[in-house]
């Protein structure tokens, strides 16, 4: 990796004085993908601006839903009772990253913001209403985590921009989620992945949201999907139709991972067997 | 631009210069003259790299060595005493999780912090708190089986 300065600022505002100055700088947080970009020459930063030790973007605060700071690891997130307690699709998206070392450094915030169509955290946090906080230069704005992504490695964020923290509204009592993966081996970035939250009420399904990643150029909500069991009494005939929607909803390619009409089979049996475990 | 380090290393405090984004490897490896800690894939897949800081497994590969101001850091130098190996070292010679070698550092590390949450591990446990780290010459069945002997030595002494 070519050397270049590295910044440890202890505040937000310094941290950003310091992107505003030097041109080309970069954030890092975590670095697991920052770094490796560097070191393989696929990004050349002129400096590092570290987020770690920026003290208003730790921890995790918990009021009536649960507030994410940036520099959060996967791991602590992970293994936060609450985190363990009301929002299990997470927890379980979290123990699918990586090995123990990356989710012990990277972020959930770093996850999102590389912006990766397979981005494990995305589909979890798509099914839980998640917002975005962010600070640029314009001052502090709030996004939902579905207008976050613009396309493979783009996003909402302007040059400067911090996502700054993650919030995530608490569940309602009865809301039931799940999350898939499909990984050639354990470690392994998804073939597709995929996350479903769903809110009975009595026997009619009230709510439900259900988003998968791998499969788009951004990871995306099958609200196409959604639409055939709102509000509605599950059947297989609906659960079949929802599977269909799922799958004409992706548009997958082919790599060395898996083929296009793999990942899009995989949508349609993710998508069943989500609402057959949950409704 | 040159800043000076301190750090804990095994124990002992360690002060030495590094460049602004010198790695945590590398400065163990060229300035300390740590060479227990071993460089595979460079991008944090293998596992070769591993080192405990504060107490929670890292690769040390693509961990900023200015990260570790002020912190604790374990490599497998630190697990013995002289010549007398830890427990979790002593059970991979016993059960022939060791062939090369050179996975192993990593590998015990990795274990280390996991017996360090986890006295009773099952089989499982064992192949997620190790999935990081990659073995050619074993097929992983030796070292699953030196982890649980090492959690039963340990679990002994106790």
């Amino acid at each position: 990796m070519r050397d270049v300065a590295y910044h440890r600022p202890a505040t937000l505002a310094e941290a950003q004085a310091l992107l505003a100055r030097i041109e080309g700088a970069r954030y890092v947080a975590g670095g697991t993908d920052a770094i490796v970009r560097a070191k393989s020459g696929v990004e050349r930063p002129r400096a590092l601006v570290s987020l770690r030790g920026v003290a208003e973007l730790g921890g995790i605060e918990v009021g009536e839903g649960l507030r994410i700071g940036a520099t959060v690891t996967l791991e602590e997130i992970r293994r936060h009772p609450v985190v363990q307690a009301r929002h299990p699709v997470l927890a379980a998206a979290l123990g699918s990253m990586g090995s123990v070392q990356i989710r012990n450094t990277a972020t959930l915030a770093g996850n999102l913001c590389n912006a990766s169509p397979c981005a494990d955290g995305a589909p979890p946090l798509l099914v839980s209403d998640a917002r975005l906080a962010i600070s640029g230069a314009t001052g502090v704005r709030e996004v939902c985590v579905g207008d976050f992504f613009r396309g493979p490695r783009a996003s909402c964020l302007e040059p400067g921009d911090v996502l700054t923290g993650i919030e995530i509204p608490a569940p309602d009592a009865e809301t039931r989620s799940i999350f898939y993966k499909k990984g050639r081996v354990r470690m392994d970035l998804a073939l597709v992945n995929y996350a479903a939250s769903v809110t009975m009420d009595g026997e009619i399904c009230r709510e439900l949201r259900l988003a998968t990643g791998a499969v788009a150029p951004t990871p995306l909500r099958l609200e196409a999907a959604e639409a055939e069991l709102r509000g509605q009494r599950p059947t297989p005939e609906r659960i079949e139709r929802a599977a269909q929607a799922a799958m004409e909803a992706v548009s997958p390619i082919t790599d060395l991972r898996a083929t296009a009409e793999y990942r899009r089979r995989l949508v349609g049996v993710f998508t069943r067997r989500a609402l057959e475990a949950l409704l | 631009m040159k800043q000076v380090l301190t750090f804990t290393l095994d124990g002992a405090e360690a002060t030495t210069v590094v460049s602004g984004t010198e790695l945590l490897l590398d400065v163990l490896r060229d300035s300390l003259g740590h060479l227990g800690t071993k460089e595979g894939c460079g991008r944090g897949e293998c596992g070769a790299c591993t080192v405990l800081v504060d107490g929670r497994a890292v690769n040390a590969c693509l961990f900023p060595a200015l990260e570790a101001e002020g912190r604790d850091v374990r490599t497998i130098a630190g697990l013995g005493v002289g010549n007398v190996l830890g427990p979790v070292q002593q059970a991979f010679v016993d059960r022939g999780g060791i062939q090369c070698g050179f996975c192993s550092p990593g590998m015990i590390l990795s274990a280390h912090a996991l017996l360090a949450t986890n006295s009773e591990p099952t089989d499982d446990e064992i192949r997620d708190a190790l999935v990081g780290n990659l073995c050619r010459c074993t097929g992983y069945v030796q070292i699953i089986e030196s982890v649980q002997a090492a959690a039963a030595v340990m679990g002994e002494e106790q």
